[in-house]
């Protein structure tokens, strides 16, 4: 069914926005359950290729549901045993290495200034060097130092709870087609096939999505990775790693990901200035390899909308829901895109409609047979 | 409190779908795969299911009741035929999306099953050698339509 079929322009664009803006809101009053939902809808799509290729070799699909979510349970559980008391214990005795990093990004701020300073003649007579100097320094000794404890000190609270991921992901595997099922039976008889295919459009959206930003990470891993070590960086493929998770987040990922490379490259090479050149340039070409080839390669068009409602809507979900909202805001406002503009499709359909009332008009009759 | 573990009793359905001519050579466990993609559907005498020229979704078959096919506004009611228990139509969908050729009305108070054009595609991905079944008795089915089809139009008259 072409998307023409359905209604679409301004109105319906209005009604996601604030359809996504108001679950994004809602989202941020339970964080503690939706940031294991939205882990659990993330392995979900992981595991879904090896539930299917369970399914294939003839294991039942409840069996292979059980098999692979409870093989992660395992796993997570295992890991997580050591890594509890390890991110509690790095929280409250990392400042050294917190300390180290922040001052080799804190020199190198100093020699860039130092370096403006010398180029430009209006920045000395403002001494712009010692006062942004003293405002990082200031920076970096309270707000920063109290945030990341706070941070790491939350990560190792809410650590439990991620429990819950593989346990959604267990029913998200196993009851997925029921749930379709039980939603379509509810729906009355001249809606059925366009709900039906609004479940396939909502499957297929967050499917391209979340399957391609795992495929899309993998792939910023290996460039980032191989690029860093060709660069001389410590734990390449670490920081390659964490640089591409930090691309789930829209708009300021890719900062943030060249930010905490760009502090190890100071740090570790701090008479170099070469090699912070050299980070800041591979993350630059790794961003655009994405943007013109993997991107359209692994994410795609999955949320067929348009940037200045998507930046919109990246910044409400960062405002309301922290790092949450701005991962959840792209595929949810896509979900909503493809309900709110089926829902109004069936809406405005005269026929669809008419239908209805015609088959609420047989029951009636049928029901009152025996008044007349 | 581990009971959501066990397997799912089976659909009282199930002995239903088995009798269809579309699941004929499907076994036990390949029918249990094919009933748990299954939406039924009731509709009332009159009722319609799809109409004319809306892109389909599904194809169904008539677990009990009849269906009739028909143009509305065409000569003599428009009537194409009248799909019987344990038949199909709208199988055109499972193929491609195209629109709808006909409408599809209940001749009477009618139960029927849909597959969806989604959920079959899902079969060839997952389960090959089901979906093959299922579309080699589909084009037996649209072989013997075609072959009825053809047989009428010799009889009429010139």
């Amino acid at each position: 069914m072409k998307d023409s079929a359905f209604a679409s322009g301004p109105l319906v664009g209005l009604v996601t926005i604030v359809v996504t803006s108001l679950l994004l809101v809602a989202s941020a009053k339970a964080l503690w359950l939706v940031v294991p939902l939205l882990f659990g809808i993330i392995l979900y799509y992981m595991l879904y290729p090896i539930v299917h290729r369970l399914v294939l070799s003839g294991v039942s699909r409840d069996a292979a549901a059980a098999i692979v979510a409870g093989s992660v349970t395992i796993l997570a559980v295992a890991v997580m045993v050591p890594l509890l008391p390890w991110l509690a214990a790095q929280s409250v005795g990392s400042e050294e290495t917190f300390y180290r990093y922040l001052e080799g990004g804190r020199v190198l701020i100093d020699r860039t200034l130092a370096g403006l300073e010398k180029q430009f003649a209006f920045l000395a007579k403002m001494d712009f060097h010692a006062e942004m100097s003293k405002r990082a320094a200031e920076f970096g000794d309270t707000a920063l130092q109290k945030k990341i404890a706070e941070t790491l000190l939350a990560a190792a609270v809410s650590l439990p709870t991620m429990l819950l991921a593989p346990f959604f992901a267990f029913f998200f595997l196993r009851d997925g087609q029921v749930f379709k099922q039980l939603v379509t039976r509810g729906v009355p008889n001249a809606f059925f096939e366009r709900t039906i295919y609004m479940f396939d459009r909502v499957d297929a959206t967050t499917r391209a999505y979340f399957q391609g930003q795992l495929k899309l990470t993998a792939i910023d891993t290996l460039f980032l990775g191989v690029g860093l070590w060709l660069i001389g960086l410590p734990g390449a493929f670490g920081i390659g790693l964490v640089a591409a998770l930090f691309e789930w987040i829209p708009v300021v990922g890719t900062i943030a990901g060249a930010g905490l490379a760009v502090l190890i490259a100071a740090t570790a090479f701090p008479n170099d200035p070469w090699v912070v050149y050299a980070t800041v340039g591979l993350f630059a070409l790794v961003r655009t390899l994405d943007n013109f080839f993997f991107i359209p390669l692994t994410v795609g068009r999955s949320i067929q909308m348009h940037p200045l409602p998507t930046v919109l809507m990246v910044f409400i979900g960062g405002a309301v829901a922290g790092i949450p909202g701005l991962i959840l805001a792209l595929p949810l406002m896509g979900v909503v895109s493809a309900i709110v503009g089926t829902v109004s499709g069936i809406v405005l359909d005269p026929r669809l409609r008419a239908r209805n009332r015609w088959a609420k008009e047989l029951l009636q009759r049928r029901v009152t047979a025996d008044f007349r | 409190m581990l009971g959501f573990l066990k397997g799912r009793p089976e659909h009282p359905r199930l002995s239903q779908i088995r009798q269809l001519h579309l699941f004929a050579t499907l076994g036990p466990r390949e029918l249990r795969v094919v009933d748990g993609l299954l939406h039924e559907r009731r509709y009332l005498e009159d009722e319609v299911i799809f109409d004319e020229g809306e892109e389909g979704q599904a194809l169904y078959v008539v677990l009990s009741g009849r269906v009739l096919i028909c143009r509305p506004g065409a000569p003599d009611g428009g009537r194409i035929a009248e799909i019987p228990a344990g038949a199909l139509f709208g199988e055109l969908a499972l193929l491609e999306g195209t629109p709808r050729t006909a409408q599809a009305r209940a001749a009477e108070d009618c139960a029927v099953a849909a597959l969806t054009r989604a959920d079959f595609s899902g079969l060839v991905e997952t389960h090959g050698a089901i979906a093959s079944k299922i579309a080699l008795q589909l084009a037996r089915d649209l072989g013997r339509k075609l072959v009825a089809r053809h047989l009428t139009l010799e009889m009429r008259p010139q």
